[in-house]
């Protein structure tokens, strides 16, 4: 972990309002880890980390200012990293994502076999490289004959909404794994504030996730 | 007296165990105020803990930590000065963890005891409404830790600054950490969350704090707390008289300006 400064390479458009950022600069990482960025906010904000077109990315749901000003504004971004834990596994995987994990999944695709499905509310503007369903219903399918392959594991990574559908469908299933979005201030494990409440007690998804087995998770 | 290098301390709970030290130039660290520890371990509250504002966060972590007794038994080894904070929900377990905290206290430049946390419900900030209890509190911690440069952490709450800190010095205690975070309470999506201030926010108010306290009290020692994001920040807890400079919240925002202004205090300090 470290910290260091990122140059904005490019900036592409993936639907309404989701967009990847890729970099000049190029960092050792594995799949799952996550990098804090600085913002004209009151604290650094965390984003997955990937690649696209080959460069180091992250992409990046506008929500409000910080966000918006990392896409549209910035062109050197302070940040930390790589945090968490890495992901790793043998055998074929399913990943279910919202396009706010596209460039994420690139790096999950270079480590590991995986299809990969973008589950996207909104028109997709961009060819991802991956199986894109656009909205609800034909995720909810697309949903159902994923977990008819019965894959060695699946991990999901999107909204609560879509963690909570997928998690439904997937219960039954030996290996399901759910990549959280916490709020987080440290990133690092110092100040408690990503505390989610698990079936083994409070965890820290910075420290012990940001990956998790779906049945160590509340769902009520 | 506490000889920091540079006067300068990473405040209890950002400050979390020391990992920020994995980030940051020891050389401009004087020293980490540990996360405050309890007499029983506590989980600490249901998420959502955490929110900002535009020049604030609120926070209701609730005092996370593994209890004294484990803390003791695995002392966290930091590669700079190290101030152990301590909070009670009661007055016998404040009396507790000082006669446990006794045998290791050397381990520590000084002991800070946290009077003032919003997010329990005993013990934190109720602590210091019953004054005459303080007062007896503060003189039995001193006896029990009469080796150890005591700092007293209070916030605005429950009583005067200024008093707090006459019963402080009048009970021998050598310093005082000024402010605390003040309780506050968001409304966020239809949802109301309390938690403490933190931030910008906090600067004026400490520095009042601060000012207060100086000028009636100038040899107890005190770490300005509240909103220090710049060498501005800095200059200005200097100008009020703060001892020490704390910097907690903007961690957050970003740990190199810890470097920053450390290399200040280091050349002012000189
Ligand atoms: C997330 C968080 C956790 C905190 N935990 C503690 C704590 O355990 N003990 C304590 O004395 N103060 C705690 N504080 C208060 C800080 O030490 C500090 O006094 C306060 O945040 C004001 O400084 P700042 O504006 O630089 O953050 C906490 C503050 C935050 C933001
Ligand atoms: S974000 Fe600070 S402990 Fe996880």
């Amino acid at each position: 972990m470290e910290r260091f400064c990122l140059t904005k390479r490019d900036v592409f458009r993936v639907n309404e309002d989701t967009w990847i950022v890729s970099f000049e600069e190029t960092i050792d990482f594995l799949p799952g880890q996550f990098l804090m960025v600085e913002t004209p906010k009151l604290v650094r904000k965390p984003f997955a980390l990937g690649y696209w077109g080959g460069h180091l990315a992250i992409s990046v749901q506008i929500k409000g200012v910080g966000t918006s000003w990392i896409v549209h504004e910035s062109k050197r971004l302070k940040a930390h990293g790589p945090l968490g834990n890495g992901f790793v596994k043998p055998g074929k995987g399913a990943l279910l994502i919202s396009p706010t994990c596209v460039t994420m999944a690139w790096a999950f695709k270079k480590f590991m076999d995986v299809d990969v499905i973008v589950g996207s509310r909104t028109p997709v503007l961009l060819d991802l490289g991956f199986e894109t369903v656009v909205g609800d219903e034909a995720f909810l399918e697309k949903l159902r004959e994923v977990s008819r392959k019965d894959y060695d594991w699946y991990l999901v990574a999107g909204s609560r909404s879509m963690e909570k559908v997928c998690w439904e469908e997937l219960k039954g299933k030996r290996e399901v794994y759910f990549s959280l979005e916490e709020y987080m201030a440290c990133g690092i494990g110092a100040c408690k504030s990503c505390a989610t409440l698990t079936n083994f007690g409070i965890k820290h998804v910075c420290t012990d996730g940001p990956v998790f087995r779906g049945e160590d998770l509340c769902w009520s | 007296m506490l000889e920091l290098k540079p006067p300068l301390v990473l405040l209890s709970g950002p400050a979390g165990f020391g990992e920020y030290l994995k980030l940051i130039d020891h050389r401009f660290v004087g020293a980490v105020v540990l996360k405050t520890v309890t007499f029983k371990p506590r989980g600490g509250n249901p998420p959502p803990r955490m929110a900002e504002g535009p020049f604030f966060l609120l926070n209701s972590i609730g005092l996370e930590n593994p209890g004294v007794l484990s803390f003791l038994e695995d002392l966290p080894k930091l590669a700079v000065p190290t101030i152990a904070s301590f909070g009670g929900e009661t007055y016998e377990e404040y009396l507790e963890i000082a006669k446990l905290v006794k045998d290791k206290a050397k381990e520590f430049v000084a002991v800070e005891f946290n009077f003032s946390c919003p997010n329990v419900k005993e013990g934190g900030l109720t602590i210091v409404r019953d004054k005459e209890k303080w007062r007896r509190l503060l003189v039995e911690l001193r006896e029990i830790l009469d080796d150890s440069f005591l700092i007293a952490k209070v916030g605005i709450e429950g009583l005067f600054v200024e008093d707090a800190a006459e019963m402080a010095y009048q009970a021998g205690w050598n310093g005082m950490t000024l402010v605390n975070t003040v309780r506050g309470l968001i409304v966020d999506k239809g949802k109301i969350l309390l938690g403490g201030l933190s931030g910008p926010i906090l600067k004026p108010i400490a520095l009042r704090a601060v000012y207060e306290v100086k000028r009636r009290f100038p040899n107890l020692y005190v770490i300005g707390s509240g909103g220090v994001y710049s060498v501005e920040d800095a200059k200005d807890y200097l100008m009020v008289g703060a001892d020490a400079i704390g910097i907690g919240s903007a961690l957050f925002k970003d740990p190199g300006i810890v470097e920053e202004i450390g290399r200040y205090l280091l050349e002012v300090r000189r």
